[in-house]
């Protein structure tokens, strides 16, 4: 059963410390036999949330650009991975772009109610954050998860694991880091092998990933 | 001199609750004798991401020309800065996260140039003011925004002592925050104490001409 990892890269800027972890994450998926798509956000032309809550009373978002096609593959997704710098404490403006246009599945599983991801769903769908911070205090990412954690939780991904590396001022750039390539390729295959093994266990429901 | 107080409703909705509290404290502010209010709607003008191309790390400037060009100086030059987020998704709402990573200018000038943001004389007189409002009500729904509001506030020469905050919880739908019980007196109070602290910072001659 093939697995399908996505990765979404956040960050302005191409090919810098974020993105190579990245990559160096889906390499490890691709490795363990996944099918991986990597998204890059600043080459999509979106508009973020408008705050109009006209999902909370109808179903679905009243923006359509090229993010709406980009939630049916975070749908489709086994695994997400979700990577940005870290700007001022937290994910970047283009991260949370997308994000906050998360609120119409925000409605339809608080309001509506016609949302739920059962938890075998949950076993089978796993979400990781991938981040690097210039500055090497240790709560450089304390901001940033709360925010991811809810996307996760709305987006029916189980928080899975983070790939995160500080103090890159110090290091030069993620290739200089001692550990956190090798460690994204090790965390790409383990959580493909994971994943694997929950859906032989339990199987999606026909049409459904 | 006047007090110039600098705020911003970062919301894309206009004349939302984070935006009414932003105006109560404005109104607070503005009926005091020798203070000057200022007010932008990033609704209204245009400031992008940050592109993470840490060009102002050697320019000492922003590469990109938009409305930050005119909101610089007047970050410069004011006394009191106000900034106003309504909650989405656990943070900042992606529009003032936008302003809030463009202030990486002066982060750049600060420690990397290591050159004055505000005159040495101005340094220390600086007041923030963050006010959120956040449909939700868990007691951690404002952490990780304050983490992104706190660092804002120290590249901008705002010290954490000197940060004010008017937090308000379970406020949602559009005028919501007209109805809750303390959070209109709770903006008045804000705006009179930051007076009464940005006089204390001038001292004894504050308001003689």
């Amino acid at each position: 059963m093939m697995v399908k990892v996505l990765g979404i890269s956040g960050s302005p800027h191409r090919h810098g410390n974020t993105e190579t972890l990245l990559d160096a994450f889906l390499e490890g998926a691709q490795g363990a036999g996944a099918a991986t798509e990597k998204v890059i956000l600043r080459d999509l032309d979106f508009t973020p949330c408008q705050g109009c809550n006209a999902c909370h009373r109808k179903d679905g978002c009243i923006v359509q650009d090229e993010l709406t096609p980009l939630f049916g593959r975070i749908a489709e997704a086994d695994c997400l991975a979700l990577a940005s710098p870290i700007y001022t404490m937290g994910i970047t403006a283009e991260l949370k772009g997308l994000i906050d246009r998360s609120q119409y599945l925000w409605a339809r599983k608080y309001i509506a109610k016609t949302l739920y991801y059962p938890r075998e769903h949950l076993k089978r769908h796993k979400g990781v954050f991938i981040s690097t911070a210039g500055q090497s205090w240790d709560y450089v990412f304390d901001g940033a998860f709360p925010i991811i954690t809810a996307f996760f939780d709305i987006t029916g991904f189980e928080y899975w694991d983070n790939l995160i590396a500080n103090n890159m001022d110090r290091y030069g750039s993620i290739r200089g880091h001692p550990t956190a390539l090798a460690e994204a390729r090790d965390k790409g295959k383990r959580v493909v092998d994971v994943i694997g093994k929950a859906k032989e266990r339990n199987p999606a429901p026909s049409g459904e990933s | 001199m006047p007090i110039k107080v600098l705020a911003f409703a970062t919301g894309p909705r206009r004349h939302g609750n984070s935006e009414t509290l932003l105006d109560w404290v404005l109104a607070s502010l503005g009926e005091e004798p020798g203070v000057v209010v200022e007010k932008f709607a990033l609704n209204e003008i245009r400031v992008n991401p940050c592109r993470g191309c840490n060009a102002c790390e050697t320019l000492n400037k922003c590469v990109q020309r938009d409305d930050m060009d005119m909101l610089h100086d007047r970050i410069v030059e004011a006394d009191c800065i106000v900034f106003a987020t309504p909650i989405y998704c656990m943070g900042i709402c992606s529009q003032g996260k936008a302003l809030v990573d463009r202030a990486q200018v002066f982060r750049s000038r600060k420690y990397v140039l290591k050159l004055p943001v505000v005159p040495p004389e101005r340094k220390g007189k600086r007041l923030g003011i963050f006010i959120a409002a956040a449909g939700q009500k868990m007691d951690y729904v404002f952490d990780g925004a304050i983490m992104s509001a706190k660092c804002f506030f120290h590249v901008i020469e705002v010290k954490d002592r000197d940060i004010e905050y008017l937090l308000v919880r379970g406020v949602d739908a559009a005028g919501e925050v007209e109805t809750h019980p303390t959070a209109r007196e709770e903006a008045r109070a804000t705006g009179k104490r930051a007076v009464a602290r940005l006089r204390e910072m001038r001292g004894p001659l504050a308001g003689s001409g």
